[in-house]
């Protein structure tokens, strides 16, 4: 079909743009776009004259995960200068040396016991706007429970997060953990792991250096998250 | 705020597939990925969705990258584009609407949708013509009817077709199709318009 003087093509160029051009109709006008010149020149021109530009407020930064599953289905390695290509050799050399460094001090942590232990998912707490997941994951064992961001988030210097366990609703939170990260691994009493159970609610709030002064939460929830298994 | 020349720049750069490419495509990912997740997450309403549209998106970007065309100024359009396509099909696929958690609140007026998900800020666009084209856009809409800048905004921001709006607003969908139509044909003739007024 030539669409390029169609009377229809405004329209289209609308309704493409706006999503409402659907299946097979939006197949044919994509087949046209690269077709006919003209159709791409008028569809631009609609580009530019009525598509505004979304706010930086509706970003969510995506989890680590996407990208590994991106760089490894598209052989992304193929596409990347070697790393030894990049740095000098007097520079590969020292991270050939840091290298070697962290393998041992790896091997080292590995080696502990009760290190890597294999974790399940108890709750996932996130923020109103849904931009900020952190996974909470217990060990079998229960001794350990570690926080897990979809992306780093750091305390800022005067600031640490709290981690709180509300054993029912209406009950006071109790003080599980102050943290720097929301990435964290902490060891648990026996106590504090048998209250970790279905039902319960944690949440993170952001509290002055050190943890909150009174025991009790003082700023913002800023994560949610109910214990599910 | 996404630097339109930069983008362009990455993309040329990854559509060569040698050895900068996969540095380009990365740091293209980390400059666009967040809003091509927000705008994902409009649409689709579930995160796990809304990742997987990212993926597709990428994925498709990646492979398309030679396509895009030279001499477009919009790049940023053109990848939201393609994960509002996707998103808007995995939206079709899988009964969204139902789970639909925050779409009435952030709707209830389409003023109020219009300055949250959008910049109209004037030092948003690098370029001098795009900016007072933005100006234009953002008084053009404001001259809208009501309903016909309502359909516009939950059709665009939310990927909601005919038939969704229709019963969203709980209109005969005759009458939606012709609100989007009129719309979208009046806010182009307002802006361009202004944009031959002003020559």
């Amino acid at each position: 079909m030539r669409l390029a003087n169609h009377r229809l093509l405004d329209a289209l160029c609308g309704e493409y743009l706006l999503g409402t051009l659907r299946g097979a109709a939006r197949r044919r006008f994509e087949v046209c776009l690269r077709a006919e010149p003209l159709v791409a020149q008028r569809l631009r021109h609609w580009e530019a004259t009525i598509m505004p530009r979304y706010s930086e407020r509706i970003e969510v930064p995506p989890p680590r995960h996407v990208w590994r599953r991106l760089e490894r289905d598209l052989e992304l390695s193929k596409y990347r200068l070697a790393w030894h290509q990049r740095v000098g050799t007097w520079k590969a050399l020292a991270a050939i040396a840091s290298a070697a460094l962290i393998v041992v001090v790896l091997v080292a942590v590995e080696s502990l016991p009760g290190s890597a232990p294999s974790l399940v998912e108890i709750a996932q707490l996130s923020d109103k706007e849904g931009g900020t997941h952190v996974s909470a994951q217990l060990s079998r064992d229960g001794r350990i429970l570690a926080l897990k961001a979809n992306r780093p988030v750091l305390a800022g210097p005067n600031q640490s997060y709290e981690l709180w366990l509300i054993p029912s609703a209406g009950a006071a939170p109790v003080s599980v953990a102050v943290l720097g990260s929301l990435d964290a691994s902490l060891p648990l009493t026996p106590e504090r792991s048998a209250q970790l159970r279905p039902g319960v609610t944690l949440a993170i709030s952001t509290e002055p250096a050190g943890g909150s002064p009174t025991g009790q939460p003082t700023g913002a929830v800023i994560l949610v998250g109910r214990v599910r298994t | 705020m996404l630097d339109d020349k930069e983008i362009k720049g990455l993309l040329l750069r990854t559509a060569a597939r040698d050895e900068g490419s996969a540095q380009a495509f990365e740091r293209l990912y980390r400059m666009c990925a967040p809003l091509l997740l927000g705008v994902a997450r409009r649409i689709v309403i579930r995160q796990e969705l809304a990742e997987e549209v990212l993926q597709d998106s990428f994925t498709r970007i990646w492979a398309a990258a030679e396509r895009f065309d030279p001499v477009a100024d919009r790049p940023v359009a053109w990848m939201v584009a393609i994960a509002r396509n996707r998103a808007i099909d995995m939206r079709a696929s899988h009964d969204v609407a139902r789970v639909q958690m925050y779409a009435n609140d952030a709707f209830a007026d389409s003023e109020g949708a219009l300055e949250q998900f959008f910049d109209w800020s004037q030092g948003s666009e690098v370029v001098e013509d795009q900016r007072r084209v933005g100006a234009w856009l953002r008084e053009c809409l404001s001259r809208l009817q009501g309903v016909e800048r309502q359909s516009l905004v939950l059709a665009y921001v939310q990927g909601l077709s005919h038939s969704e709006l229709a019963a969203h607003l709980s209109k005969p969908l005759g009458t939606v199709k012709s609100w989007l139509r009129r719309g979208m044909a009046n806010l182009r003739e307002c802006v361009e318009t202004c944009m031959g007024a002003n020559r």
